[in-house]
C-alpha cells in the first residue's frame, strides 16, 4: 500500500450542551485542523464527511455542511457511519492517486435530538421495530449480561474499565466535563443509576455535542506539510449479524476479523507486544474488553486482568476513551485523532512514554455490530 | 440551547411509513395469527431460524419459499435479558412506573432467539436457561404485538 499520512486534526471540546449552532461547531473543527497544519482551504481536494440523517434531523444531512467543512467546489461525499469509517473512505479517495489532500470531518450534537430513540430506528421495522424493546442501551445490557455469563467476569471487573476511563479523562482537555472524574470508586459506577441492568449510567458512553477533523496526504505530499505524519499501516473492517439472536454477543467476531486484516496489512504478528497504546471505541465498559480480547490482546474473558492504565503493560484508552464523551459519529475519529497525538508526543498529561504503534477502532450498530481497526505508526 | 429555545421543531410533514413484511416474513406472520411459531431450516448446515430468513448467513445457502419450513412450539429457553426502568421508544428519555424485564428466547428447535418481554415474573426469578413460553394476545391480527410477551413454564 502507498503510505498515507495523517497530516494535521482538530477537535471541538466535548459538551453535552454546547453553545454553538451545529455549522459554527463544523466549521470550527475543520478550520482548526487547516490552520494548525499551515493549510489553506485551497489546499483541499477532497472532503469526506460523516453525520447521520436522523441525528441531524434531515435527510441527506450533508447539504447544508459543504461550505463550512470545506467541501465547496471540491470532490464532495458522506459516510453515514462512524468518523472513522469516513477515514477509511477519506483513505481509499487518497489511493486513488487524484487526491492531495481529504478532510474528514464527523460529529452531531445530541444535545438537539433524542439519541437513544433515534438508535430505536436501526432495528427492523418489520419485527423489532413496532415491538420498541431493543434501542442501544437495552442491546448493551444484554451484551454485559453475555459476557459476564460466558466468562465468569464479576460486574466489579467491568466497573474498573468505567474508573480507568473516567480518570484518564480527567487529564484529557477536549473530555467531556460530566465523564470526567479523578476521584471515581467501583462502588461509585455499580450504584449509579441502572440503564438497563447490568450496565449502570456510569457504564455508558454519554453522547454529547462535538465535531472532529483530520486531514490526509499522500506521502510525498505529506512530508511537504510536516515533520512528523502519522502512517496508516492497516486497515481492517467487518460487519456481521443484524439480529441480536444470531450472534454471540459475548465475543466480537467482526473485531476479531478488522483486527486481522489490519495487523495483516501493517505486519503486526504479536498485537499484544508490539502495540504501545490502543484508542478503542467503547459504547460500553463491557465493550472494551470484548474488544482488546476479539483483537487478541488479551486471552477471551481475562481482558480485565490486564494492566491498560496509561503506564501498564499496554495502554488502552489513555485519552478517556468514548467513556470520556460520546459524539455520535465523531467518537471514532477521535480514537484515530488521540492515537496520533499519542505517535507524535503530543498528549500532554496523558502521554504514553515512547509510543510507537498504535490502534484506534471505529463502531457502529447495536452491540457494535461493525467493527473498523486502523493500525497506525509514527515519523521516526 | 441552552437559554431558550427558539424553534422546536417537531415536523410539518406527517410521514408514515409502510413496509411490506416481505414473502417470508408473510408466513411467520400468518402463523402468529393462528398462535404458530413457524421457522425454517437450512438444508445444508440444519440451522432452524425464526423468523424465518431468505438465505443461510453462515452457509450463503437460499432457503427457497416453498420447502424446509418448521412448525415450532410454542415453548424455548431463556437465553440473556435485562431489566430496564426506561421507555424505549420515547421521544424523550422518559421513566415507566414498571421496570421493563427484557429477554432474549430461543424457541425449542430453533438455533436463533428473538427478542420480547417477560412477564408476570420478579427479577429474582429470572435464571438465564429457564424454560418459558409465549404469552398470546388474546385477539391475534397477524402482527408483532400478537405475541404479548414470554412467561416461565
Amino acid at each position: 500500500m502507498e503510505k498515507v499520512g495523517i497530516v494535521g486534526f482538530n477537535q471541538v471540546k466535548m459538551y453535552s450542551d454546547a453553545n454553538y449552532g451545529r455549522y459554527e461547531m463544523i466549521f470550527e473543527a475543520v478550520r482548526g485542523a487547516l490552520d494548525k497544519a499551515g493549510l489553506k482551504k485551497k489546499d483541499i481536494t477532497t472532503v469526506i464527511s460523516c453525520t447521520n440523517d436522523y441525528y441531524d434531523g434531515r435527510t441527506i444531512s450533508n447539504l447544508f455542511t459543504v461550505e463550512v467543512g470545506g467541501g465547496y467546489l471540491v470532490d464532495e461525499s458522506k459516510c453515514e457511519m462512524d468518523g472513522a469509517h469516513a477515514v477509511l473512505y477519506g483513505l481509499m479517495r487518497i489511493l486513488s492517486g487524484n487526491h492531495k489532500l481529504a478532510v474528514i470531518w464527523s460529529g452531531s450534537m445530541p444535545s438537539c435530538y433524542p439519541y437513544h430513540s433515534a438508535r430505536l430506528y436501526e432495528t427492523d421495522p418489520t419485527w423489532e421495530r413496532p415491538l420498541g424493546y431493543v434501542n442501544d442501551i437495552t442491546a448493551g445490557g444484554f451484551q454485559m449480561r453475555a459476557y459476564m455469563e460466558k466468562f465468569g467476569v464479576s460486574k466489579e471487573e467491568i466497573a474498573r474499565v468505567a474508573v480507568k476511563n473516567r480518570k484518564n479523562a480527567t487529564k484529557n482537555p477536549l473530555a467531556l466535563a460530566e465523564a470526567q472524574n479523578a476521584n471515581l470508586t467501583v462502588e461509585d459506577v455499580l450504584n449509579s443509576e441502572i440503564y438497563s441492568d447490568p450496565v449502570t449510567e456510569l457504564m455508558v458512553a454519554q453522547p454529547c455535542d462535538s465535531v472532529a477533523a483530520l486531514l490526509l496526504a499522500p506521502e510525498r505530499q505529506a512530508l511537504k506539510i510536516t515533520d512528523n505524519p502519522v502512517w496508516i499501516t492497516g486497515v481492517g473492517y467487518s460487519q456481521e449479524a443484524y439480529y441480536l439472536g444470531e450472534r454471540d454477543l459475548s465475543i466480537s467476531k467482526s473485531m476479531e476479523i478488522a483486527g486481522k486484516t489490519a495487523f495483516n496489512a501493517a505486519g503486526i504478528k504479536d498485537p499484544k507486544n508490539e502495540i504501545d497504546v490502543a484508542e478503542l471505541f467503547e459504547a460500553y465498559a463491557h465493550e472494551e474488553l470484548i474488544l482488546a480480547e476479539a483483537l487478541g490482546l488479551a486471552d477471551k474473558g481475562k481482558a480485565a486482568n490486564l494492566n491498560s492504565e496509561i503506564n501498564g503493560d499496554l495502554a488502552i484508552n489513555p485519552s478517556g476513551g468514548a467513556l470520556g464523551g460520546n459524539p455520535p459519529c465523531a467518537t471514532g475519529l477521535i480514537r484515530i485523532i488521540e492515537a496520533a497525538k499519542q505517535l507524535r508526543g503530543e498528549a500532554n498529561g496523558y502521554q504514553v512514554k515512547g509510543a510507537k504503534k498504535a490502534i484506534a477502532s471505529g463502531q457502529i450498530g447495536m452491540c457494535a455490530q461493525n467493527n473498523i481497526l486502523f493500525a497506525l505508526e509514527g515519523s521516526d | 440551547m441552552t437559554e431558550k429555545v427558539i424553534v422546536s421543531n417537531k415536523g410539518l410533514v406527517r410521514a408514515d411509513f409502510n413496509f411490506w413484511v416481505g414473502k417470508y416474513m408473510d408466513k411467520f406472520y400468518d402463523g402468529l395469527e393462528q398462535k404458530k411459531i413457524v421457522g425454517n431450516k437450512c438444508s445444508k448446515c440444519g440451522d432452524v431460524f425464526c423468523p424465518p430468513r431468505s438465505v443461510c448467513g453462515k452457509c450463503n445457502e437460499n432457503l427457497p419459499l416453498d420447502q424446509n419450513w418448521v412448525d415450532l412450539p410454542e415453548s424455548g429457553t431463556l437465553q440473556n435479558y435485562t431489566i430496564t426502568p426506561y421507555k424505549v421508544t420515547d421521544r424523550r428519555t422518559r421513566k415507566v412506573k414498571d421496570p421493563q424485564l427484557i429477554a432474549m428466547v430461543q424457541i425449542d428447535g430453533s438455533n436463533t432467539a428473538i427478542v420480547n418481554r417477560l412477564l408476570n415474573i420478579t427479577p429474582d426469578e429470572i435464571k438465564i436457561g429457564m424454560k418459558v413460553k409465549v404469552d398470546w394476545s388474546e385477539k391475534t391480527t397477524g402482527a408483532p404485538s400478537d405475541i404479548n410477551g414470554f412467561v416461565k413454564v
